[in-house]
């Protein structure tokens, strides 16, 4: 076997073996509660998440994400309690503007718009948690690995 | 458009007069500096040196960086104790130096009160870097202003070029909406037009017709001289006033130290959405690369999104509310993923 044919072989069963990672920044009180929803209902959803509960949406920094993607991750997900459900009455709303604008930015920037995603899962919404942990996962696998803001060095 | 000449001598009387009446304490202004097309800042405290003060095409600088460090709150209660009292400070601001204090009022940076705004009307000011690569081979030895507003340089050779005014006008002048100060108790000058905001729009939607990929790299190629070496974050006025700098944390260390493009690119982004509703677009982070980048690439676009979306603008109105501080129930949210 010739060189190329050893390396074309290995990459196509490096593409075969690559899994999206996403890194999901959970609220405490709604997202987070969602997500332990869809757990004790059995409700399947893909494992390439990485969750990581933070007391509020509004306590997100935008560097948290770009950390997660500097560090390797293929994909942030951002969930927090639905407008006007926030525990601590405001925190997602003030948090709606960041996001609108940083996703902009980004977008902007050259990045993906579905590399970093943001939605809103209540408590009770299991079933929605799943379905978006589903859709945003695909979508990751679809743009391949994250190659643009990931540190290489 | 008013003579430079006679704005700076009513510059030199007004700041004169509000040091011997003592309205102020310091008096913040630019004198003459050693090198073509630049000068100094100056600070005053003795009324009978205001015959430093000067006013030309090369008063670049946002005075309103140096406003928050002397506003600072003291650090505990022991401190405050034997804190002196704040000063009264009296700054030369342009349209948009005006814009940057309004800002800082807005955050409560530095008080109303104690500021004594002397507010020139600006016809722009000239972007060094235009002017000596108009020069081309050759250096200026000095320059001035001539009766129409056009500059003079003295080159290497002897001879004297005229520089048209216009064709070395900084970029944000270009695009400045309020080049006569919104907030001032002196006004100095009669009132210049602004400009639309076209021009700046047209360099958004000129990047923003790319694709993702082309865009990323054009990103990366911009930002691939930069050295890193904070010189935009100083010279902006919103970042000096800025007490919980991500760069200036170590536990983590937000963002590498080096010139890995993931580090540069990910301090620009940063940069530019800290600077989100805040920006007054002076223009001061790009006048202060060393590299002669072009930083506000993506604050440009932020400043776009922040009118946009919310309709605000910042720097224009010190009683309302920062837009980042703010929220309405009916805020757009088409970004949010739905299953």
């Amino acid at each position: 076997m010739s060189q190329t044919q050893v390396s074309s072989t290995s990459d196509a069963a490096a593409a075969r073996a690559w899994e999206p990672t996403v890194v999901a920044f959970l609220c405490n009180w709604c997202s987070y509660a969602g997500a332990d929803l869809a757990g004790v209902s059995r409700i399947q959803y893909p494992h390439n998440i990485r969750i990581i509960r933070v007391p509020c949406s509004g306590r997100i920094n935008p560097a948290f994400l770009l950390r997660a993607l500097q560090n390797g991750a293929d994909g942030v997900l951002v969930s927090g309690c639905h407008p006007g459900d926030c525990h601590y009455i405001s925190g997602n709303l003030a948090a709606r503007r960041k996001f609108a604008l940083f996703k902009e930015l980004l977008q902007y920037a050259g990045i993906e718009p579905e590399r970093v995603q943001f939605t809103w899962v209540s408590a009770s919404e299991g079933g929605r948690f799943a379905a978006i942990v589903e859709k945003v996962v695909e979508q990751v696998r679809k743009l391949g690995p994250n190659k643009k803001l990931v540190k290489t060095l | 458009m008013t003579d430079s000449h006679e704005i700076e001598s009513r510059l030199r009387q007004a700041a004169e007069s509000l040091l011997r009446e003592k309205k102020v304490n310091l008096f913040i202004g630019y004198e003459k500096a050693s090198l073509p097309f630049r000068t100094a800042p100056l600070f005053l405290t003795a009324p009978k040196e205001a015959g430093r003060l000067v006013w030309n095409p090369f008063c670049t600088a946002n005075l309103a960086v140096y406003l928050p460090r002397l506003f600072k709150a003291p650090a505990d209660a022991r401190e405050a104790k034997t804190a002196p009292p704040p000063p009264k400070v009296g700054l030369v601001v342009k349209g948009c130096d005006a814009r940057s204090v309004v800002a800082l009022i807005q955050e409560r940076q530095v008080p109303r009160e104690n500021l004594v705004l002397v507010g020139i009307a600006c016809p722009g000011i000239v972007d060094r870097r235009k002017a000596e690569r108009a020069l081309g081979d050759h250096a200026a030895l000095g320059a001035g202003e001539d009766a129409k507003g056009n500059v003079r340089a003295v080159v290497d050779d002897g001879t004297e070029v005229t520089l048209h005014r216009e064709r070395i006008v900084a970029d944000a002048c270009l695009e400045c909406r309020a080049p006569t100060p919104l907030l001032h108790d002196v006004l100095i000058g009669a009132p210049v037009e602004g400009k639309q905001a076209d021009a700046a729009r047209r360099r958004v939607a000129e990047f923003e017709s790319k694709p993702l990929d082309a865009r990323w790299a054009r990103l990366q190629e911009t930002f691939s001289a930069c050295i890193r070496c904070n010189a935009c974050r100083q010279a902006c006025p919103l970042c000096a006033g800025c007490k919980t700098c991500l760069l200036d944390q170590t536990r983590p260390r937000w963002i590498g130290a080096g010139t890995d493009i993931s580090d540069v690119a990910t301090y620009h982004l940063l940069r530019a959405f800290h600077l989100a509703g805040r920006c007054t677009e002076c223009g001061a982070c790009a006048r202060a690369c060393p590299m002669g980048l072009d930083v506000r690439l993506l604050s440009r676009k932020m400043s776009q999104e922040v009118e946009d979306l919310y309709g605000y603008r910042p720097g224009e109105a010190a009683d309302a509310t920062p837009v980042l501080s703010a929220f309405s129930l009916d805020d757009s949210q088409d970004f949010i993923t739905e299953p």
